[in-house]
């Protein structure tokens, strides 16, 4: 008949409670541990013949010393810092000079109350709560070890500040102060109390009073039951934990008797009933339903739709910067030119913008001008005829970086064109605009090898300039565009980082294959060896550049900006005249294949004049998504002198195509030669949408 | 109607040539938008770089939209200006940058120019502060008057923005 073993987990336990503190509810048993009530016993159903009642045995209580069960064992329901007295408060607080504080003198009121109203009801059980002193002393002195003198550390002395002071806490926590954010004099006891986080706490401590029968009111038999600690957010914290199920706990008194007395402590606040946490749950949802509907009642729910079928086009960016010119205060005039098929665009829309002049500041190497122009634009494609084979024009801007002096003088610094990004998102466009470079503007489209994309054409340079030097070198490629292009991968562009993100690399060691002929070139001259070539392009100021990409179709994206046609190359016209250093930074998202091979460098004559490998190599990867136009200035004569040069060069090559009616790729042996090395300083106008 | 939330930070700034800097911020948008919660704009604290170039506020933004369309998409306009030791504030730039509009997070840099007045101005304003401002912040965000402006370019300002869309594609809106 063992009774239930003693639960010796002394450790805390918390909770959580939404409700009201105010309706906790503890229920605290103590009984002194005799040798009577040792024995647990049970009435036996029918007292046998033989048996003796245990209860027989338990002494029957006299007037005289004997300890009535009422000593031994008590119950008491305690609320939330509700005080009750020991027999040493009674004493001590009865006595009015012994009151000090407000508190002490309410505590007298209540215990003169109590006595008049027949005495206290508990005895050996009391309760210290928030705001007795032995709730801060206790925190301050409370002894961990067994040591003789456990001194306080400084971090005791911060924490039992912080504690004095929670009162005041209080009323900061969770507010912004709108005035005095800064203290500019912090004193001690401030630098004290804000260099501990401490949550407020509200303390409770039920205690009893061990002491001999009689000899109650002696501080020294009192002993800690249970502590219960609740902060603001409602976590409530029992140390020991209730008692529940496992046995009851027990304390063993020091001293001559070393008595052994067992407690229990239990929750007893009273639940909710299910109805009424029934209507606590419907409250809430209603609470919050409503508020849901509210929110959306806000945000409605109608909204701007397109006509079924249509295509929306919304583009907002910014003129970012230009970097890289020449020359200062720069502005940029840019416009959006819409293809005439199946696009429309709103009539209220203005398609063109001028930035600010900007005067440019030094940035590494480079000048830059900074505008931070926003534009938006919108447009609706809808597409009426069915035809599968056409492919959507894209809206291209046109931008024309000019600057404008202290005179009032007006150049004009480059051109650029970009294509409006064809998958949502956003992306950076380097727009590359040749460095006062002749050229002109000639928008061309549809022409004879039907490339469907607008195109720049590129003139040609005075002849009298003299050839700037150029250094054969791979010097690294300077703020291309294909540092710059982030597209983010949404559709369709795979996002990798560009061919030559970090640095230069070895140029790669020539073409290893022949380079091909391309049928127009008739009167070309493999060239003579390397050396020479660079000689040449040291000569003469190189004046277009053709690129060639022997891709496949299915290799380009569906924008339909550059379309292959079979048999034909996909030709890319550029040209520049100074600096001769001139890269092409293009990369295929799709197919490897439609990767570029080589490049000729052409003189206006068709002569070939230099030659580069792309593909792998740094300064040449082609990309079908974004080709870059380097249109240059021109003056207005030569303006109209470069359209009739080109559209006769293009008239030239459809003849000799017809006539040559050689497949693209005829191979031909030709000496390898170094790489020239090919790297931009153009001034490129970044765009970001 | 689809909703916007903009949760992100103005990280600081670099590239300016004064150093005590704080940062004016607002969001525009357009009729069509309704702000649920957040504000609209703010004021950074004044930092001076101990270490370095950059400037560091870390202000946060956190704004929450509700549209009808997509026209008036919100838009991001600065203005920094340097405080020297008298308590004196001085334009470094505006600048201006388009909330993105793709969900994820951006890291944005928003280049600032500042107007220029005539020599005197400068050379004023080199010795003794000062200089011209705009008369209307709106130029920032619009770019209708731009063309009348001589401007100086000034540093970058440096944004971190977090963008989450909701029921966009209910619309078949693609972003």
């Amino acid at each position: 008949m063992a009774e239930t073993a003693w639960s010796t987990d002394t450790g805390e336990a918390v909770y959580r409670s939404r409700d009201p503190v105010r309706n906790l509810r503890l229920r605290v048993h103590l009984q002194r541990i005799t040798s009577s009530n040792f024995l647990r016993y049970q009435p036996a159903a029918q007292p046998g013949k033989d048996l003796i009642d245990l209860a027989t045995f338990r002494p029957h209580p006299t007037a005289s010393g004997h300890r009535s069960e009422e000593e031994e064992e008590e119950e008491v329901v305690i609320g939330w810092q509700e005080k009750l007295f020991s027999q040493f408060e009674v004493d001590l607080y009865r006595n009015e000079a012994a009151c000090q504080s407000p508190l002490d003198h309410q505590y007298r009121q209540e215990i003169l109350k109590l006595e008049d109203s027949g005495g206290r009801k508990n005895r050996r059980i009391f309760t210290y709560t928030d705001s007795d002193r032995y709730t801060n002393v206790e925190e301050h002195c409370q002894k961990m070890t067994t040591a003789a003198r456990e001194v306080p550390s400084f971090l005791v002395e911060r924490m039992a500040n912080v504690r004095r002071r929670r009162q005041d806490r209080r009323g900061m926590e969770g507010g912004i102060l709108k005035s005095r954010i800064v203290t500019w004099e912090p004193s001690e006891e401030f630098v004290r109390n804000n260099h501990v986080i401490n949550t407020p706490l509200q303390t409770m401590y039920i205690m009893a009073d061990l002491g001999p029968y009689g000899k109650l009111g002696y501080k020294k038999y009192e002993h800690v039951l249970c502590t219960l600690k609740v902060d603001s957010n409602g976590v409530i914290t029992v140390k020991p934990d209730f008692t529940g199920l496992k046995g009851p706990y027990r304390i063993e008194t020091e001293g001559e008797k070393q008595e052994l007395w067992k407690f229990t402590v239990d929750n007893a606040s009273s639940l909710a009933q299910p109805e009424e946490e029934e209507r606590e749950q419907r409250v809430f949802k209603d609470l919050y339903g409503r508020h849901k509907e509210y929110l959306s009642s806000l945000v409605g729910t109608d909204f701007e739709m397109t006509v079924p079928g249509a295509l929306r086009l919304f583009v907002n960016g910014e003129v970012v910067s230009a970097q890289g010119y020449e020359y200062d205060n720069l502005y940029v005039h840019f416009f959006v030119e819409l293809p005439t098929t199946n696009w429309s665009s709103p009539a209220f829309q203005q398609l063109s913008g001028i930035t600010q002049t900007c005067a440019t500041k030094s940035l590494g190497m480079d000048k830059v001008a900074y505008f931070s122009y926003p534009f938006t634009f919108e447009a609706s494609f809808l597409h009426e005829d069915e035809a599968a084979d056409a492919l959507p024009e894209w809206p291209v801007l046109y931008c024309e970086v000019l600057s404008l002096d202290f005179w009032q003088r007006c150049r004009v610094e480059g051109y650029g064109a970009v294509v409006l990004p064809a998958t949502p998102g956003p992306s950076w466009s380097q727009v590359s605009s040749g460095k006062r470079c002749g050229a002109c503007w000639t928008v061309w489209k549809g022409s004879a090898s039907r490339v469907p994309f607008t195109m720049c054409w590129v003139g040609f340079p005075p002849p009298r300039r003299r050839p700037p030097r150029i250094s054969m070198s791979p010097a690294p490629p300077r703020t291309t565009a294909a540092d710059h292009c982030v597209c983010s991968p949404l559709r369709g562009l795979p996002s990798r980082p560009a061919p030559h993100a970090g640095g230069p690399r070895k140029p790669s060691p020539g073409p290893g294959e022949p380079l091909g002929d391309h049928g127009f070139l008739a009167p070309s001259d493999p060239g003579p060896p390397c050396k020479r070539t660079r000689r040449m392009v040291l000569r003469l100021a190189p004046s277009c550049l053709f690129i060639f990409l022997p891709g496949d179709p299915a290799g380009l994206p569906r924008t339909g900006r550059a379309e292959k046609v079979p048999g034909r190359p996909l030709c890319l016209v550029f040209g520049t005249a100074s600096p001769c250093r001139v890269a092409v930074t293009l990369e295929t998202p799709r197919s490897p294949s439609a990767q570029l091979s080589y490049c000729k460098w052409l003189s206006r004559q068709g002569r070939l004049v230099g030659l580069a490998r792309g593909g792998v190599t740094p300064p040449l990867v082609l990309s079908s998504a974004q080709p870059l136009f380097w249109p240059v200035a021109l003056s207005r004569e030569q303006r109209a002198a470069g359209a009739s040069c080109f559209t006769a060069w293009l008239q030239r090559e459809a003849q000799e195509r017809k006539r040559r009616e050689l497949g693209f790729l005829a191979r031909e042996p030709q000496p390898p030669l170094s790489r020239v090395a090919l790297s931009c300083r153009l001034g490129p106008v970044m765009f970001e949408t | 109607m689809a909703e916007v939330h903009v949760i992100g930070q103005i990280m600081g700034a670099t590239g300016f040539s004064e150093s005590s800097l704080f940062c004016k911020w607002g969001v525009h948008t357009g009729a069509a938008w309704k702000l649920l919660s957040g504000v609209r704009e703010g004021q950074t604290q004044v930092d001076t770089p101990q270490v370095g170039d950059m400037a560091y506020w870390s202000h946060p933004i956190d704004l929450h939209f509700a549209t009808k369309g997509l026209q008036g998409w919100p838009r991001l306009h600065l203005q920094v200006w340097s405080q020297d030791s008298f308590g004196r504030c001085q334009l470094a730039g505006y600048g201006f940058c388009h909330v993105p509009s793709s969900p994820g997070t951006h890291q944005l840099d928003c280049p600032t120019w500042r107007p220029l007045g005539s020599w005197r101005e400068q050379l004023a304003r080199a010795f003794v502060g000062g200089g011209p401002q705009l008369l209307h912040g709106d130029a920032v965000y619009s770019g209708a008057d731009r063309y009348r402006l001589h401007t100086a370019a000034g540093g970058t300002v440096h944004l971190e923005l977090g963008l989450l869309l909701r029921h966009f594609d209910r619309y078949g809106v693609e972003c």
